[in-house]
């Protein structure tokens, strides 16, 4: 028993929002130096875990325990297995480069650092935790300053509602950033009312006596009581991971965020609501596994034509990222439902690589939109000889995305689909491929016509200067990441492994 | 003085009424504080003295007992009532300044009545504390008589409440002629049995409680009443009176009871889904900050009832935590709005615009509370809200559980959009905010009071599940 390094990460980001609170009024150098530190505590814990992880023992691992509410059984109990243990090192890449990416901000700094780092912890905290009570604390936490995120620092689209339902969409303000802002928080908070009450229940039927997710994991819960139950949790967490046809929120909120609450959301907690699925769900739920599995993988096909083709219909170039995570969360729903080997690895790998792509996607539309002040994809064109650092970037971004061999986002969909065609429904791959078709005819086109393409006549677009300084940072890691990821998928697979095949013994699979 | 005897806390206060009365008769000057200063003074006494006490006792032949409960009713009406009292120092209106010492003597009256309604284990003394509860609030309410509102506000409060009255009275006789006595030891037994005269009239008291505690369809006297009356008082009246009338149905309706408690789950259970549904679609179209208190406040009403539609050890335990992080939270939000309108003038969500540029604190403040109402972790709100659904689904009531976290989103609907204009919205005019000394410990408390209990509830949980088994034991 060392150090409690698990809460070290989680709790550091959140020890600099205090100090940022209490001392960062009017002194902005002071406020990101020490969201930096923050940050950089958080991964030099999650890089020492990465480390330290005993892939052979596998399990959980790195336990701490401190009794919180002993009357009801809610422990503050923390520990990571494989899979979390990617996700929390997705989760400190993420922010370290969410920090530089937002070194920027201008307005109310103080505020805005605060906000983000708050939020941080929750997204650590959710992965960290084994007590089920303390993952939904967490998980709240990671939800609601969103709302004030969005809302402050967020942009309105530029494209305004138009159609036969134009006017009413003008009239509510779909499109505005205040809008986003309130749509977002209340379809996760519905999530989290169906988590509640299906936490509850689990609680209940086990006796009353522990929230801990080992705890429940011995119980034999009732098919019945299973059925519903697990049917919360996939609404519950699947609003958050974009589901069809809950997804709305999310193309709305990540265009209207703030560059690094974008990042963050898309390439994290996003990721957040399949982990759910997969921990929660499909974990404590066998029978319920069995019995729903179809319904998970039917939709997840749903989302990732759906996603694609409506990523295709848009002009706006951040709704087109967005839409592309709607596409992208349904390969890793997908390789969850396909419940081998292969699928669930394929699952979580896609999970930490779509994570860094939308990170890195996210990052660069940011910077595209501070220097160009718009996100129109079709008056924008010819990029690339003005920022040549940005385009090579978002080309490999977008290479990934659409699953080229050395990119991360290749292993990670050439799993899902050989664990797809050696499912029980084998058919499920041809929704795949062909969502990973269409992937590649939107990124190409978009990236056409913003970079590689012929010049725009917009006067607007004729000098503007690449990434500069700190911008460089957040650019090189998530990239770096990527492409090392992409070339040794085995860093990843190996500890994915060793959390998906006892998951998997649970569920009867293999 | 051993507090722990029945009627030393009633006597105290009693004395501290007398001394504030006489007090106005002997100093007739405008612009006096005094009086609102000795019965602060003389409520922390008798709220320390409230905490000091041991249960246990029983006076006048067991129509008045000093147990468990009473003291949970007793030590919960002094609190707000002291944090009532704060705020009230901080009023300036003009009214306030001439007729300060009439406010608190009426004030100390229906306070006393409370806490007489705490330990009533007879049927006329319950009745009797009621009134003595409702009278002086009628009054309190128009008591900014100048005030267009004041007047309309106290009358439509006072025609309902007395309606109310009428109503338990009636029961109340029903329930008299199946025991055959006023004391309400003698309830249990003929429930057992499942006398019809007996169900009939505690069904017409639970309508006469209803007003009281502003369940819906009962509901209609509140956002006026709210509206009309000044902030502190309406702080007030938003907890104390309906926890008087939630202790009033544990006595009646669970206390003893036992398995029989049973018999009214499909009606309360009915009065809590439409209370929550009902109060929380009407609080969305709301711009006045009060009124929508008021509604949010009807949906609050809604939740207590599902705990109490448990009918449980936990279930009434859960209610009891379930109202004093209300209190925190409800009193601690309508202090912000006394601040806000002190400066502004006005009561409308409008006059929020800006509110964290103009006075961060004060918007950090409202922020929590409305926060902590609407059910998120870390708040008192959160715990009270799962608490009241873990006793639900412990008794199999999944569904109605279901609805109320559902309804808990449509709540955080409306108090984000508070939360926008006070976070999102450019203030108007960028001056900060005055907060008078006293206010500002009321709000410190309050804030206190929904921290502690956020992060750390496992005391009052246990304090409060104690409570809720001696109701199930005695017999």
């Amino acid at each position: 028993m060392g150090w409690p390094v698990l809460s070290i990460m989680t709790w550091a980001p959140f020890a600099s929002a205090l100090v940022i609170m209490a001392l960062g009024r009017s002194r902005p150098a002071l406020v990101r130096w020490t969201a930096l530190i923050g940050t950089a505590v958080s991964m030099v814990c999650a890089l020492w875990l990465y480390v330290n992880y005993d892939v052979a023992t596998a399990g959980f691992q790195f336990f701490e325990e401190f009794p919180l509410v002993p009357s009801m059984g809610i422990t503050y109990q923390l520990a990571i297995d494989g899979m979390s243990l990617l996700m929390v090192l997705l989760t400190a890449i993420i922010i370290l480069a969410g920090v530089f990416a937002s070194w920027t901000v201008k307005t109310r700094d103080q505020e805005f650092y605060a906000l983000l780092l708050l939020l941080v912890t929750g997204v650590f905290g959710v992965f960290v935790s084994l007590d089920l009570f303390v993952f939904f604390l967490f998980y709240e936490i990671a939800v609601l300053p969103m709302y004030l995120l969005i809302g402050i620092w967020g942009s309105s689209g530029e494209v305004r509602p138009q159609g036969l339902f134009g006017w009413a969409f003008g009239r509510t303000g779909v499109g505005t950033k205040e809008y986003a802002a309130m749509k977002l928080t209340l379809y996760l908070l519905l999530g989290s009312a169906f988590i509640l009450v299906g936490m509850l229940a689990l609680y209940v039927a086990a006796g009353s006596t522990s929230f801990s997710l080992l705890a429940l994991e011995a119980v034999e819960f009732d098919p019945a009581l299973q059925s519903w139950v697990f049917l919360a949790f996939y609404i519950g967490f699947g609003i958050l991971a974009a589901i069809f046809p809950f997804h709305t929120w999310s193309p709305d909120g990540h265009a209207s965020a703030p560059t690094a609450v974008s990042m963050l959301h898309a390439g994290v907690l996003m990721k957040l609501g399949a982990y759910g699925v997969i921990r929660i769900g499909m974990g404590l739920l066998p029978d319920a596994t069995q019995q729903w599995v179809w319904l998970v993988g039917a939709i997840a096909c749903i989302n990732i034509v759906y996603g694609a083709l409506s990523a295709m219909a848009q002009k706006d170039l951040k709704y087109v990222i967005a839409y592309s995570s709607v596409s992208h969360m349904g390969i890793v729903m997908l390789g969850a439902a396909t419940l081998t080997e292969n699928g669930m690895n394929g699952a979580v790998f896609q999970m930490f690589a779509h994570g860094i792509m939308t990170g890195l996607f996210f990052a660069l539309v940011g910077l595209v939109y501070e220097k160009a002040h718009s996100r129109e994809i079709f008056r924008m064109g010819g990029f690339a000889t003005m920022m040549p650092g940005i385009a090579v970037a978002f080309t490999i971004g977008g290479l990934s995305s659409l699953g080229l061999p050395a990119t991360a986002g290749f292993v990670a969909e050439f799993l899902t689909f050989l664990g797809a065609w050696s499912s029980a429904n084998s058919w499920w791959l041809f929704p795949a491929v062909i969502g990973a078709f269409l992937t590649s005819l939107y990124v190409l086109r978009v990236v056409r016509a913003i970079f590689w393409g012929p010049k725009s006549d917009d006067p607007r677009f004729q000098e503007l200067p690449d990434a500069q300084g700190t911008e460089w940072v957040a650019i090189v890691i998530l990239v770096g990441v990527l492409v090392l990821f992409g070339v040794l998928p085995g860093l990843a697979i190996t500890p994915i492994d060793a959390s998906t095949v006892p998951l998997l013994m649970r569920l009867g699979g293999m | 003085m051993n507090t722990s005897y029945p009627l030393v806390i009633e006597s105290g206060l009693f004395t501290l009424l007398l001394a504030v009365f006489l007090l106005g008769l002997v100093r007739r000057r405008a612009d006096d504080l005094l009086a609102g200063w000795v019965t602060l003074v003389g409520l922390a006494g008798l709220t320390l003295a409230a905490w000091s006490a041991e249960p246990g006792r029983v006076a006048l032949e067991g129509s008045f007992v000093l147990d468990e409960l009473s003291l949970f009713g007793k030590r919960l009406f002094l609190l707000s009532g002291l944090l009532s009292v704060l705020a009230t120092l901080a009023m300036t209106h003009p009214s306030f300044r001439r007729r300060g010492t009439e406010y608190y003597v009426v004030f100390l009256a229906s306070l006393l009545g409370m806490l007489v309604l705490a330990s009533a284990r007879d049927l006329i003394v319950l009745f009797v504390a009621f009134e003595l509860m409702s009278i002086p609030l009628y009054f309190l309410t128009g008591f900014l008589k100048g005030e267009d509102a004041a007047p309309e506000g106290a009358m439509k409060f006072f025609l309902i409440g007395s309606i109310s009255s009428a109503v338990i009275l009636y029961g109340l006789s029903f329930v008299y002629g199946a025991a055959g006595t006023t004391n309400m030891a003698a309830i249990p037994p003929a429930v057992a049995v499942g006398d019809p005269l007996m169900l009939l009239g505690l069904g017409l008291m639970l309508g006469g409680l209803g007003f009281k505690i502003a369940a819906v369809p009962f509901h209609m006297w509140v956002p006026d009443t709210y509206e009309a009356a000044n902030t502190p008082f309406v702080a007030w009246i938003s907890i104390a009176p309906k926890a008087a009338g939630f202790v009033a149905i544990l006595r009646l309706y669970v206390e003893g009871v036992g398995e029989a408690a049973v018999l009214w789950v499909p009606l309360i259970a009915t009065l809590a889904a439409v209370s929550i549904v009902a109060g929380n679609l009407m609080a969305i179209p709301q711009k006045n900050i009060k009124r929508l208190l008021a509604y949010s406040g009807v949906a609050h009403i809604g939740y207590l009832l599902l705990g109490l539609a448990a009918m449980s050890v936990s279930g009434v335990g859960m209610v009891l935590f379930y109202l004093v992080a209300y209190l925190f939270g409800n009193m601690g939000a309508f202090f912000v709005v006394q601040a806000v309108n002190g400066a502004e003038q006005s009561d409308d969500v409008e006059a929020y615009r800006g509110l964290a540029r103009r006075s961060p604190m004060l918007a950090l403040s409202l922020l929590l509370f409305l926060l902590s109402l609407g059910g998120i972790p870390f708040m008192a709100g959160f715990w009270a809200k799962l608490f009241v659904f873990w006793a639900a689904i412990e008794q199999g009531m999944y569904l109605l559980a279901f609805l109320g976290a559902v309804l808990t989103v449509v709540a955080l609907y409306y108090y984000l959009v508070v939360a926008r204009r006070m976070y999102i919205e450019d203030p108007a005019v960028p001056t900060p905010i005055p907060v008078p000394a006293p206010l500002m410990v009321a709000i410190g408390g309050c804030l206190a009071g929904i921290i502690v209990m956020g992060v750390y509830p496992e005391p009052w949980v246990q304090a409060f599940l104690r409570v809720a088994l001696t109701l199930f034991s005695t017999n």
